[in-house]
């Protein structure tokens, strides 16, 4: 466990600004990935989990800003780096897949197209020698006849097809990291789990480090070695996976657990978590959970619990029975 | 018992125009699908994206016009009423889309998106008493009174959907159609919303059609469930029997697919595509049971076991 970790994000906060008020979405977030090891962050909308993947490749649209912390890449800042050094870790050190793969792929050139164009730019390939490593790349994530694919169009491919050839767009530089943005959020259950496992066997060839970002528990569940847990902008919950599952402790993690359907339970009522999330950067004092929270007291509502961490368990949170 | 949907042998084959020259192609969409939707049940609708799930709902609707076959909604033909008929069966039928955003017009308020149906259908026309029932039906589905003079975009998502099931019942139906009604919604509100529209399926005794891809969730509400695939249902059964005992092959792969907390993810789900020239059986080409009885012919629908019907087969040579 002694590994040094490949990514570091330290206390990071990013704001929207819209209309000269400034929304904070990101309110001091703070983790560290070693290499070969599966983060899954979990979180409803505008929890700011997509927000904080969009920060580390400087990605963030017009209005947000890092207003502060840090995001240590190796030992090396990203958001102080100047655009040409950034090239240098976006999308070949780091690389992301979204969450809508038909929209994620420019629908006037081929695949083939695609797929060439980022060898040839980064690994400096002629087109033959790249035309041939995508189609190996492209056999590796399953797709077959592949160099007949090359030349087709991403509309003659389905939706878990073009999830394949953005895995492959991904993997095309051999990235030390990977960010998986909600990858199968717009998939059926059947693709889903057939690119849920191709992921977890491409972590395991080649060793990268993987944050699946999802909103659905039992997926991270199946492919993650810690879970972090985003609410309102803030990390409520982080354990190791197994840990996290046999003993949630934060009132939010337990409530998500709890309202899930079952297969094979029918029950009167399903234990519902009453109230609405917090919309992204909306204003509150103390916990962002505790509108919604049956533990909640007066001083939850005044002041924000301090992130506290037994062992590899860090929880957000005063209630007594959490810690 | 008595059925108050039947759906009879429904055919619907859209017509695709090809682009420029060339001649169009039939795309049928639905292919003999039957389903009977009982009096105080929900059915659930399950199956993979462009299965044709959506494409039943709006049969049902009367939105979309069946190739061939019968609606029948308590024992009328629905195919056979006049305008006169048609409102009358808006009266006892209504539908919960998926997506709470875009199915509310965002230029009216809560008021006027609840008084709409109402108006239609000349009901609660005295202003007194009207407000009263707007407040009470507000309050039904778990919203304060004071929102009525709200505009669609103040409330969160699962409040929209709260609206729409309001919309939905103003008329007090007989008949709820649902379409995916929470897969649009966070996590930590699907679960309201779900015990909401158990909670209206007890008191008001509706009949509801449940679609979903959520096997889980079907779990929950549902009294019986449909299997569809490639526009055929390929099982149907009491829910839980669906599910803890499926017998067709198709079932069992949708089962393993759900993830679940503590389970490991499935292993090797068979890819396939979905392909519309296909003789015989159309799971066939990504059944690991498969032999050549099953390209040769469709399989039809049969009872297996009591109120168990799967379309199979293998099961029916076992039998």
């Amino acid at each position: 466990m002694a590994q040094t970790p490949v990514l570091q994000v330290k206390d990071l906060h990013v704001d929207f600004t819209a209309d000269k008020k400034v929304y904070p979405v990101l309110r001091g977030l703070s983790y560290s990935l070693e290499p070969g090891r599966v983060l899954a962050v979990v979180g409803e909308s505008g929890s700011g989990k997509t927000v904080h993947a969009l920060s580390i490749l400087n990605l963030l649209p017009p209005a947000a800003k890092v207003s502060s912390g840090e995001i240590l890449y190796n030992g090396q800042n990203l958001l102080t780096l100047s655009p040409r050094q950034l090239q240098t870790v976006r999308g070949q050190k780091i690389a992301m897949i979204f969450q809508d793969p038909s929209a994620s792929l420019n629908p006037v050139l081929t695949i083939g197209e695609q797929l060439t164009e980022t060898l040839i730019a980064h690994k400096r390939m002629t087109k033959v020698q790249a035309c041939g490593e995508a189609a190996a790349l492209l056999t590796r994530v399953g797709i077959s006849d592949a160099q007949k694919r090359l030349n087709e169009y991403p509309f003659q491919f389905s939706g878990g097809m073009c999830q394949r050839v953005m895995i492959a767009m991904a993997l095309a530089l051999s990235p030390d990291i990977l960010i998986a943005d909600e990858p199968t959020t717009a998939l059926d259950v059947t693709i889903q789990a057939q690119i849920i496992r191709l992921i977890k066997q491409l972590q395991q060839q080649t060793h990268m480090a993987v944050i699946f970002i999802t909103h659905n528990l039992a997926l991270a569940s199946q492919v993650a070695d810690e879970v972090l847990v985003l609410y309102g902008g803030l990390c409520m919950e982080h354990a190791p996976a197994a840990e996290l599952f046999a003993h949630a402790q934060h009132p939010y993690t337990q409530g998500l657990l709890a309202s899930l359907a079952s297969l094979h339970e029918r029950p009167e009522h399903l234990p519902a978590i009453a109230g609405q999330p917090p919309a992204a950067g909306e204003d509150f004092t103390g916990c962002p959970f505790a509108p919604r929270c049956v533990h909640a007291t007066e001083k939850c509502r005044q002041t924000l619990p301090p992130l506290t961490q037994t062992g590899e368990h860090r929880v957000r949170c005063f209630w007594e029975s959490a810690k | 018992m008595s059925a108050r949907v039947e759906l009879q042998h429904i055919y619907k084959t859209y017509f695709r125009h090809k682009w420029l020259l060339g001649k169009g192609e039939r795309v049928p969409v639905l292919k003999d699908v039957s389903l009977i939707i009982p009096q105080d049940r929900v059915v659930g609708l399950v199956g993979e994206s462009g299965c044709g799930k959506s494409t039943l709902c709006k049969v049902l609707l009367g939105i979309e016009k069946p190739t061939a076959g019968t609606v029948l909604v308590n024992g009328q033909d629905v195919s056979r009423l006049n305008s006169v008929g048609r409102k009358n069966l808006c009266r006892q039928m209504q539908v919960v889309y998926q997506d709470p955003y875009s199915s509310l017009d965002p230029r009216m308020t809560v008021r006027q998106i609840l008084a709409e149906p109402l108006d239609i259908h000349r009901l609660h026309t005295d202003p007194k008493k009207r407000e009263q029932f707007l407040k009470e039906l507000l309050t039904s589905v778990g919203l304060a009174a004071s929102y009525l003079d709200r505009y669609p975009h103040e409330f969160s998502g699962g409040q929209r959907q709260r609206i729409c099931i309001a919309r939905a019942l103003a008329l007090d139906p007989q008949i709820l159609v649902a379409d995916e009604p929470v897969s649009a919604l966070d996590v930590s509100v699907q679960a309201q919303i779900l015990n909401l529209l158990s909670d209206i399926k007890r008191t008001r005794q509706l009949s509801v059609l449940f679609v979903t891809h959520d096997l889980a969730v079907a779990r929950f509400l549902c009294d019986d469930i449909a299997v569809m695939y490639q526009g055929r249902i390929v099982e149907q059964a009491p829910a839980q029997e669906l599910l803890d005992r499926p017998l067709h092959p198709y079932t069992k792969l949708l089962l393993a697919a759900v993830p679940q907390v503590g389970k490991p993810v499935a292993e090797a789900v068979m890819a396939g595509k979905q392909n519309n020239n296909v003789t015989g059986c159309p799971f066939a080409p990504r059944c690991p049971q498969a032999s050549d009885a099953c390209r040769q012919d469709v399989p039809d629908l049969q009872e297996q076991t009591s109120a168990h019907y799967v379309a199979c087969v293998q099961l029916s040579k076992e039998k």
